[in-house]
């Protein structure tokens, strides 16, 4: 098999360095490998919450079991912790008890919780079941979840005695979590 | 060329000139309606488009209009509301950004940075163009450019100069070449700088 | 046991790997080491052979439900078919990176024996190149990604794959034929180094170059529409293309191998461009890297992306290397790519090319700009940002209608210089078709302006694609009097490469055509309907005649009966569906779709109570998606064609075979 017959020059020995392709190569090269390193390990779910430091959104909606519609504008003057949950979902009953025990520990603070995407007759029976020390109520056609920007359940939202949120905090709680979140509503933003 | 090249920047400006103008940095959930309330199919319609730029927060990079989850759906409901009330896109949109942030676009605005992502491409094609006509320019045709083949079905043969690899076939085309077209030894004159 | 056995075979292939990549690139930097070619090859069938048998390990776990086996307690179960579990391999994470292995093993194993006697200077560096990124995917499914881990406490039964993988057929086939395309790539990106290594690009070299590149391309298409059909049929939205980060992934690669094909062809015919064409092949294999870092790092937010994993840092680790190193060898080496012809300027097919790559290369820089965005926000303004579809199809509008209307002009532009009245004399008949088309657009309905443009440009490139075609027919019939059909047989026998890319450019001008005409003459229609009511879409009429459960082993569903008729005629059944999965809370739809040459009637549940009786529906009419499934499935065949060798180079060698002396021009013959 005879070796290719093309009248090309044999390979040049130096090395030139097309100082072009280097310029472009690199600056293709490093800007995207600096973008793709400085974003590793961020979790993209993980959305910050424009709100922080915001009024919260006001809303109306039914207590569960029924009663007058409850008002955000009725809670200030005290600190309030909106808790956004579900009967469906497995890490809101994991954070139930630490929810219930903060609301009996923390008489000045006051603790509300929104049930989210689910129906009332479920709703009744599970606070039945189990013991709640906070009144929930419903928001049917999740506007007041929109309102809060919440991406799922569980959501939790720290308000202030002037209605400003502190802190949203998304997952289950811990009792310590919650002090500390309370702290912070207390005392204003820091 | 120079018509294709100008035709072409005014194409690709166009979707930069469709991006959204800056919004104002404290939109307030409260405001009167901007636009005329709508009704009928043509709330439908709007509905559909507005809903088009809108994130659905628990899906992945699907809009509201197209996603089937309970949340885009009660958002279109608040979309459908709002238009019917008279708000306009922009309104409607600030809203949901003020709750859900600027993640909820899917349509970047002009803010900051972003710009670059509307008219990079842009950019680009100029670079690109500027870099195909100076290099056509280096290499320019001259009178001894390689003459075009004579027909459009001998377009499977390689018209280059220099010869094919099997030395029987490399010795006939050199003949031929050396009547036809004049060239010492089968090979064209040197053709020039590299392309 | 079996997971001893699979890392066994895993370590071994990644030491046959690096083994034989470093015993490569000896041997190419001292050309004539027959022993060191020999050694090269030999390590190359043994990476191979492992990774075929670390697969076939895996599948037989797999079959056998043996949870002692990582990868298996992670996706094995034993309530699934037994299809699934076979599909199971490719699944998720770790198993996907061992087809990865098996898919490279088989392309390198080919590529080495189909070349094993040719192009010795080039062959170790190509074999090093390929082994050294197979030495990379052995290290990850050694390491960070193992999917033979032993369990210590195997389960009794595994939680099964992603339910949305098991709801369709379509799920046995994109995989392989993405990964056939994807993996494919580093074939012609192991030639592509060994050119700028060797320092040369000859007309012998572009063949096997181009020739894989096109392999891999033409699968690669497929997948691509593969995807957008599994889309289409399974998630229920309607559409077929959402510019997730994961399409976007698949499709960048696809844009710059493209525009590799068309410039690799100047390389033949001209011998210019050899760098801007190694460049884009190189290219191509960098972004199925960084696609598969996108697919895997958990760093971009997609439907498709496997879950967060640890082995995002190592991959972009090696993305970083492959860059840097192509840069490097890209700029000390593709000066001695020198060229042997000279691009035509003026009006011709040259000018044609270079806008096509350029249009292609802008078309990736956006695509990828766009994906890689909101993570540049994120580190510039410390904002979460989105860009999603609207920015893409606003972008991409634009530049596929250039590229249509391009795919017409090139062709009918002459290889040389054209004077005015050979342009005119090939530029104004398609004029006419082009007119027609838009008539016919208009006639029926079509309003958008891009889409009418789309029609446009569609009849004028159908008119020169058709013109192409027929071309050597009737020179054929005119020249040698044969008759249509055998002119037909002989003209094609003898131009099959040429013939064969014509029918990719006919089925693409279809896809596009069927692309504009489907995302902007549809409809659609939400209802809400008790049992016996019926809705109107169109020229359809649904009746909702009742729901019913349906028990499967893996799922439950329910499916609600709905009777069409279309324009007062019986239609036939449609029957969408949603099914409950054990692991999951949302129940996940299956859309029931009539595919028709026309449209599509596509029905989709939102909601449903089969005690109450009631339906929630998205009904809509897509017009002519099932053109892009037959125009993408002439594509691939128009691309196999062309690998076909044809008769012509054959015929040529064997006439000069047979006469024992070089042609005398002296005597008359």
């Amino acid at each position: 098999m005879p070796t290719a017959a093309s009248s090309e020059a044999a390979p040049p020995r130096s090395s030139r360095i097309n100082k072009r392709v280097l310029v472009a190569g690199a600056a293709i090269v490093l800007p995207l490998i600096a973008v793709l390193v400085a974003n590793l390990g961020r979790d993209p779910h993980m959305v910050r919450s424009p709100l922080v430091g915001r009024p919260a959104p006001p809303f109306s909606l039914q207590p569960v079991g029924g009663g007058a519609p409850v008002r955000l504008e009725s809670f200030r003057g005290k600190p309030l912790v909106i808790n956004f949950w579900a009967t469906w979902c497995v890490p809101c009953f994991e954070e139930h008890p630490a929810l219930t025990a903060a609301a009996r520990g923390l008489p000045d603070v006051q603790f509300l919780g929104v049930v989210y995407e689910d129906e009332e007759a479920r709703t009744q029976a599970f606070l039945k079941e189990r013991s709640s020390a906070y009144p929930s109520v419903m928001d049917p056609d999740g506007r007041t979840a929109i309102a809060y920007g919440v991406f799922g359940v569980p959501e939790t939202f720290f308000i202030d005695a002037e209605g400003r949120i502190v802190e949203k905090f998304v997952g289950p709680l811990q009792r310590s979590t919650i002090a500390e979140l309370v702290a912070r509503a207390r005392g204003g933003r820091p | 060329m120079t018509r294709v090249a100008l035709l072409s920047i005014a194409l690709l400006s166009l979707p930069a000139m469709s991006a959204p103008a800056e919004p104002p940095p404290s939109a307030s959930r409260a405001g009167a309606p901007r636009g005329a309330p709508l009704s009928g199919p043509e709330l439908d319609a709007r509905t559909d488009e507005v809903g088009a730029l809108l994130r659905c927060p628990v899906c992945q990079g699907l809009s509201v209009s197209d996603s089937p989850s309970s949340m885009a759906r009660n958002m279109k409901a608040e979309v459908r509301d709002k238009l019917a009330a008279g708000y306009d896109q922009e309104q409607i949109l600030a809203d949901f950004e003020h709750s859900y942030g600027e993640f909820v676009r899917l349509k970047p605005t002009l803010r900051g940075v972003n710009w670059l992502v509307w008219f990079g491409p842009l950019l680009a094609l100029i670079a690109g163009a500027a870099l195909i006509a100076s290099k056509l320019k280096r290499s320019g045709s001259g009178p001894d450019a390689l003459p075009a083949p004579w027909s459009a079905a001998a377009v499977d043969v390689p018209d280059r100069g220099t010869l094919p690899d099997d030395p029987r076939l490399a010795e006939a085309m050199r003949r031929v070449r050396e009547l036809a077209y004049g060239w010492p030894g089968g090979v064209p004159p040197k053709a020039g700088a590299s392309a | 046991m079996i997971a001893t056995l699979g890392r066994t075979l895993i370590l071994l292939a990644l030491l046959a790997a690096s083994a034989g990549a470093l015993v490569g690139f000896a041997t190419g930097a001292r050309p004539g080491a027959v022993a060191g070619w020999r050694w090269t090859r030999r390590l190359a069938y043994a990476f191979a052979a492992l990774m075929v048998l670390a697969n076939l390990t895996m599948e037989y776990a797999l079959l056998t439900h043996d949870f002692s086996v990582s990868y298996v307690a992670h996706v094995g179960s034993r309530s699934v078919p037994t299809w699934v579990s076979i599909v199971s391999l490719w699944s998720s994470l770790e198993g996907s990176i061992l087809f990865w292995g098996l898919v490279m093993g088989i392309y390198v194993a080919v590529a080495t024996f189909r070349h094993r006697d040719d192009h010795p200077e080039y062959m170790p560096y190509a074999v090093g190149v390929w082994l050294a990124c197979g030495a990379f995917f052995s290290f990850l499914l050694a390491g960070p990604a193992q999917p033979f881990a032993a369990v210590a406490n195997p389960p009794v039964d595994g939680p099964g794959p992603n339910p949305l993988l098991q709801n369709h057929y379509l799920m046995v086939i994109h995989p392989p034929f993405l990964y056939s395309g994807y993996v494919g790539m580093t074939i012609p990106f192991g030639l592509a180094c060994a050119a700028l290594l060797v320092g040369r690009l000859g007309h012998d070299f572009i063949r096997p170059l181009r020739n894989f590149l096109l392999l891999s391309w033409i699968f690669l298409t497929v997948a691509i529409v593969l995807g957008g059909w599994w889309a289409y049929e399974v998630l229920g939205w309607g559409g077929y293309w959402a510019w997730d980060p994961v399409e976007n992934a698949s499709f960048l690669p696809w844009l710059t191998a493209t525009a590799a094909l068309h410039s690799a062809l100047l390389v033949e015919r001209k011998g210019v461009l050899k760098g801007w064409t190694t460049t884009l092949v190189i290219a191509t294999y960098l972004l199925t890297i960084l696609g598969t870092f996108m697919t895997r790092s958990g760093v971009f937010n997609s439907v498709h992306s496997f879950t967060q994993s640890a082995i995002g840092p190592t991959i972009l680790v090696f993305l970083a290397a492959a860059l840097i190193f192509s840069v490097v060898l890209l700029t000390l080496r593709v000066d001695t790519l020198s060229a042997e012809g000279r691009l035509e300027t003026g009006a011709s097919r040259d000018i044609a090319f270079l806008v096509q790559n350029l249009l292609f290369v802008l078309f990736t820089f956006t695509v990828l700009l766009g994906t890689v965005f909101p993570l540049v926000v994120e580190a510039v303004r410390g904002v979460q940002m989105s860009v999603g579809r609207p920015y893409f199809d606003r972008m991409s509008v634009p530049i596929g209608v250039a590229l249509l209307f391009l795919m017409g002009v090139g062709p009918a532009l002459p290889w040389g210089r054209a004077g005015r009245e050979q342009l005119r004399s090939a530029l104004l008949p398609p004029v006419v078709s082009a007119a027609l088309l838009t008539i016919l657009g208009v006639v029926l309905g079509v309003r958008n302006a891009w889409t009418l443009l789309a029609l446009a440009f569609g009849g004028f490139t159908a008119h020169v694609t058709v013109g192409e075609l027929l071309l050597p027919v009737r020179q054929r019939m005119r020249a040698h009097g044969e008759g249509a059909l055998e002119a037909f047989r002989q003209a094609q026998g003898r131009g099959r490469r040429r013939f064969g890319a014509y029918i990719v450019h006919a089925g693409a001008v279809v896809v596009i055509a069927a692309v504009a005409v489907s995302s902007t003459m549809g409809s659609s229609k939400e209802v809400q309907l008790a049992r016996g009511e019926t809705a109107t879409i169109g020229g359809y009429t649904l009746t909702f005649v009742n729901a019913e459960r349906i028990r499967e082993p893996h799922r439950e569903s329910v499916r609600a009966r709905m009777e069409i008729r279309k324009n007062g005629h019986e239609a036939g059944w449609l029957y969408p569906r949603m099914n409950q999965y054990e692991n999951q809370r949302e129940p996940i739809g299956s859309p029931a779709v009539r595919t028709g040459l026309a449209e599509d009637l596509y029905v989709s549940i939102h909601n449903i109570d089969v005690e109450a009786g009631s339906v929630g529906l998205l009904i809509l009419i897509n017009p002519m998606v099932c053109w892009i499934w037959i125009a993408t499935a002439v594509m691939a065949l128009g691309g196999l064609v062309t690998l076909i060798p044809s008769a012509r180079g054959a015929a040529a060698a064997a006439r000069v075979e047979a006469s024992t002396a070089p042609l005398s021009i002296e005597g008359s013959s």
